[in-house]
C-alpha cells in the first residue's frame, strides 16, 4: 500500500496511524497505481476525490469538520448505492412485489383454505403491508442486501477502485464505518419501499379502517400506521444485521459475487438448519428465526421480549462480525 | 518491521474474538446470574409441611394475580407428527417440541392465554363475567363459551375447564393440581430447596413412583417460595436425563396484569360460534384435535365401554376402539391435519404383541404405551407394554 504511505509522509500524523504502513511490494505497486490513476472509473473516482477532500478538511479543521467530513463520505457512498442501476432494480422489484400480491388477491379473491392473514388483507388494506413484509422478509429483502454488502469492500477491490480510495487520507476504520452505515440505510430504504408500497396498494385497492390484530384486538387506524413502523424498524435492524455478516464477507475476498454468495448461501443456510426440527435448540440463535419475530408487534400487548431478543441477537451478529470485518481489514495488504 | 505488523495484525484479530467472547459470555451468564442473584433464603421443609402449607394458602388466599411467560417442552418419543404447514398455533402442535405461551391472571376468574405462532394467534380468555373466548388467529374464528352460573368468578375454572381435555395441559397450575391428587402411598415425596425459576427461589417437590411397571422415573414440581404457585412440571422417563415433559415459568411477575388483557370484542369479519356450557365440557373443541395424537379419536363413542385396570401409576385404562371407527372420523379435520394419516404413521413403529387374549399391536414413547388388539380393544397407560399385555389379559 505505498500509495497510502507516500500520502502519508505528507500528511497528517492521525491517518498514518489509521493505515499502518504495510510490507512488500512498494515500487510494482507504486508503478500500477500510477498507471492506473488516469484511467480510475468514472463514477469512483468522483468519490475518491470526494474522500481526498474530505481528508483535507479534515486536517485543517477539528472535529467539527471531521463529522462533516464523514458526512461527506456517506453521501458520496448512499450516492453511488442509489444510482447503481442494480440497486435500482431490486428496490422497484421490491415495491412491486406488494402490488402483485394486492392485485392477485383483488382478481382471485380467496377460498377456504387461505390462510386469515390473506383473507384479512381484503378486509383491510393496511394488512398487505404486513403480509408483504412477512413474505420477503426471509428471501427477498436479504437477497437484495446481501447484493450490496458483499459488493462493499470486494466490488471496490475487484474494480480496482479500493487503493485509490484509501488514498485519501480518510482512514480504513472510517471507510468501513461508512460502508456499514450505507448498507443499514438500504437495508432501511428496502424495507420502507415494501412498506410504503404495501401502504399505497392497500389504500388504493382495499377498504382501510380500524386493524384487527393478530390476537383478535382491534386497534385505531393510527396504531395501525404506528405498528406499520416498528415492524419497518425491527426488520431494517435484522437486514443490517446481515449487512454485517455480508460486510465481513467481502473483505475477505477480492470477487464480489463470491462475496454476495456467500452472504446469500448464509441465509439459506440458516434457514434450512431452523427448518430441521432435530436441531430445534440451535434455532434462537440464527439470525433467520428472528426477522419473522416482527409479528410480535401484531400482538396484543406488543411482544416486547421477543422482539427486545431478535433486537439482542442483531446486535451480537452486528458486533462479532463488525469486529470480524474490522479485523481483517484494517490489517490487509490492498492489492488491487 | 515486519514482526511490529505481524504484532499487529495479530492485535487486531483479538478484536474480534473478543467480541466473541462478550456475546458468548452474556448468552452464557443469564441463567449464572439468575441462580447467583436470590440466595436459597428459603427455610428448609418436609414434604408435609410443604404441602399443608401450600393447602393453607390455597384455601385461604385467592391465587395472586399474575402474567408471565410459559414455555412447554415435549419430547414424548412420538413418530414425528405430519402437521400441517402453517399450524404452528395448533394445540395438537403442543405435542412435540417446544412452546411458549404467554399467561395473565387477574384474579376473580379473568384469565387470557396466548398461544402465539408464526403470524398467527392462539387466545383463551375468560372475562370473569360468564362468557370465555377461544380465537384462532389462523381461521379467524371466534368461539364463545357461555358459562354457568355457579362456576362464575371462581379461579377461572371456565377457561381452564376448556383446557383440561388437552393432554398436554397448559398452565402449571393446572397440572400440579392434577399430580398432586394422584400422590398417595405409591409415591415417594420428596422436597429440593434452592431451586431457581423465572428467578424466583422455589421448592421442589420429587415425587417418585415405587410401582415398577411405570415409566414415569420421578415429577418434578416446582412451588414459588413465596406464594406456592407452581412455577415448573418436570416429567422424567425412566433412562433419561433430559424431562420427557416439561412446562414452566420462564418469566413472571405477581402484579396484576392490564385489566384489556380480559376484555374481549369479537373483531369485525372473524366467523363466531357459539357453545353452550355442556358442551364446553372436555371433548370440545380442543380434544377433537388433542386426543388425536393420543390415539383416542372416537371419545363420545369409547367413554361408554371404557374401564381402568390396577390403580396409581400402574392404571391402564381400556377403551373399545377400531382402525373402521377412526376412517369414519376422517372427514373435517378442522385444519389440525388428517387424524387418519396421523394414526398411520404412528402404527408404522408399532410392534406386534399376541397373547392368550389375542394380538395386538403395541406403540410405545417414552412416558406412554398403547395397546391395539385386534380384537377393537385399546388399552393405555404410563407402563411398559408387558404390563399393557397382562391387563389385556385379566378379562
Amino acid at each position: 500500500m505505498s500509495t497510502v504511505e507516500t500520502e502519508n509522509s505528507t500528511s497528517s500524523a492521525p491517518t498514518a496511524a489509521d493505515t499502518p504502513p504495510e510490507p512488500g511490494t512498494g515500487t510494482a505497486t507504486r508503478g500500477a497505481a500510477i498507471g492506473d490513476a488516469s484511467v480510475a472509473g468514472g463514477a469512483r473516482s468522483g468519490a475518491v476525490a470526494r474522500a481526498a477532500g474530505a481528508g483535507h478538511r479534515d486536517r485543517s479543521d477539528a472535529s467539527p469538520g471531521a463529522a462533516r467530513a464523514v458526512l461527506r463520505l456517506v453521501g458520496s457512498e448512499l450516492g453511488l448505492t442509489f444510482r447503481r442501476p442494480r440497486n435500482i432494480a431490486m428496490l422497484i422489484l421490491l415495491a412491486c412485489v406488494p402490488v402483485v400480491i394486492g392485485v392477485a388477491l383483488k382478481a382471485f379473491g380467496s377460498d377456504e383454505e387461505t390462510p386469515a392473514i390473506v383473507t384479512q388483507v381484503a378486509g383491510n388494506g393496511l394488512m398487505l403491508t404486513f403480509l408483504s413484509l412477512s413474505m420477503l422478509v426471509q428471501l427477498l429483502l436479504p437477497l437484495a442486501v446481501g447484493v450490496v454488502a458483499g459488493d462493499s469492500i470486494a466490488g471496490e477491490a475487484n474494480a480496482g477502485t479500493l487503493r485509490y480510495l484509501l488514498t485519501a487520507p480518510a482512514g480504513r476504520t472510517r471507510l468501513l464505518a461508512v460502508k456499514a452505515v450505507n448498507i443499514g440505510v438500504f437495508g432501511l430504504a428496502a424495507c420502507a419501499v415494501v412498506a410504503v408500497s404495501g401502504l399505497i396498494t392497500g389504500l388504493v385497492m382495499f377498504p382501510v379502517g380500524p386493524v384487527t390484530l393478530l390476537s383478535g384486538t382491534t386497534v385505531p387506524i393510527m396504531d395501525g400506521v404506528l405498528r406499520v413502523l416498528i415492524v419497518t424498524g425491527y426488520s431494517a435492524v435484522g437486514m443490517a444485521a446481515l449487512g454485517l455478516v455480508g460486510l465481513a464477507v467481502s473483505t475477505l475476498t477480492e470477487v464480489p459475487i463470491g462475496a454476495v454468495a456467500a452472504t446469500v448461501v448464509t441465509v439459506v443456510f440458516s434457514q434450512v438448519i431452523g427448518a430441521i426440527p432435530q436441531l430445534g435448540p440451535v434455532r434462537p440463535y440464527l439470525l433467520t428465526t428472528w426477522w419473522s419475530s416482527f409479528d410480535g408487534a401484531l400482538r396484543d400487548p406488543i411482544a416486547t421480549d421477543v422482539m427486545g431478543q431478535g433486537l439482542l441477537v442483531f446486535a451480537a451478529y452486528a458486533l462479532v462480525f463488525g469486529a470480524i470485518a474490522w479485523g481483517r481489514f484494517s490489517g490487509r495488504d490492498i492489492t488491487s | 518491521m515486519q514482526s511490529t505488523w505481524r504484532r499487529a495484525r495479530a492485535v487486531r484479530w483479538a478484536v474480534p474474538v473478543a467480541a466473541f467472547v462478550v456475546v458468548g459470555a452474556a448468552v452464557g451468564a443469564g441463567p449464572v446470574i439468575a441462580a447467583v442473584q436470590g440466595d436459597p433464603a428459603l427455610p428448609d421443609r418436609t414434604a408435609a409441611q410443604l404441602l399443608a402449607e401450600v393447602a393453607k394458602t390455597a384455601q385461604h388466599q385467592q391465587p395472586p394475580a399474575m402474567s408471565g411467560t410459559v414455555v412447554e417442552t415435549a419430547s414424548l418419543g412420538l413418530p414425528s407428527l405430519p402437521l400441517p404447514s402453517g399450524t404452528s398455533s395448533s394445540p395438537l402442535s403442543l405435542l412435540s417440541g417446544s412452546h411458549t405461551l404467554k399467561v395473565w391472571y387477574g384474579g376473580d376468574g379473568r384469565l387470557r392465554l396466548a398461544l402465539p405462532g408464526q403470524m398467527s394467534e392462539t387466545d383463551v380468555i375468560s372475562d370473569g363475567k360468564g362468557s370465555a373466548w377461544l380465537w384462532e388467529s389462523a381461521t379467524n374464528t371466534v368461539t364463545r363459551f357461555t358459562l354457568p352460573e355457579g362456576v362464575k368468578g371462581d379461579k377461572g375454572k371456565e377457561a381452564e375447564a376448556a383446557h383440561t381435555a388437552l393432554p398436554t395441559a397448559t398452565t402449571p397450575q393446572d397440572l400440579a393440581d392434577r399430580l398432586l391428587k394422584a400422590a398417595d402411598e405409591s409415591t415417594a415425596v420428596t422436597v429440593e430447596n434452592g431451586q431457581h425459576i423465572a428467578g424466583r427461589a422455589a421448592y421442589q417437590l420429587v415425587l417418585t413412583p415405587k410401582d415398577s411397571t411405570s415409566l414415569v422415573d420421578r415429577v418434578t414440581l416446582a412451588l414459588d417460595g413465596e406464594t406456592y404457585i407452581p412455577l415448573r412440571v418436570q416429567i422424567f422417563a425412566k433412562g433419561a436425563a433430559e424431562p420427557a415433559f416439561e412446562v414452566g415459568f420462564t418469566q413472571v411477575s405477581f402484579s396484576a396484569p392490564a385489566p384489556e388483557n380480559f376484555a374481549f370484542t369479537p373483531p369485525a369479519g372473524a366467523k363466531v360460534k357459539e357453545q353452550k356450557p355442556e358442551a364446553a365440557k372436555p371433548g370440545e373443541p380442543w380434544s377433537k384435535d388433542g386426543a388425536a395424537g393420543h390415539a383416542a379419536p372416537g371419545a363420545e363413542a369409547a367413554r361408554a365401554g371404557a374401564r381402568t385396570h390396577g390403580s396409581g401409576w400402574g392404571t391402564v385404562a381400556e377403551v373399545p376402539f377400531s382402525l373402521a371407527d377412526l376412517s369414519k372420523q376422517q372427514n373435517g379435520p378442522r385444519g389440525g391435519g388428517d387424524p387418519a394419516q396421523m394414526i398411520e404413521s404412528v402404527l408404522k413403529s408399532a410392534k406386534q404383541v399376541s397373547g392368550t387374549w389375542g394380538s395386538g399391536k403395541v406403540i410405545t414413547t417414552k412416558l406412554v404405551s398403547v395397546l391395539l388388539t385386534d380384537d377393537g380393544r385399546l388399552f393405555a397407560g404410563a407402563v411398559t407394554p408387558e404390563a399393557l399385555v397382562q391387563a389385556a389379559g385379566r378379562k
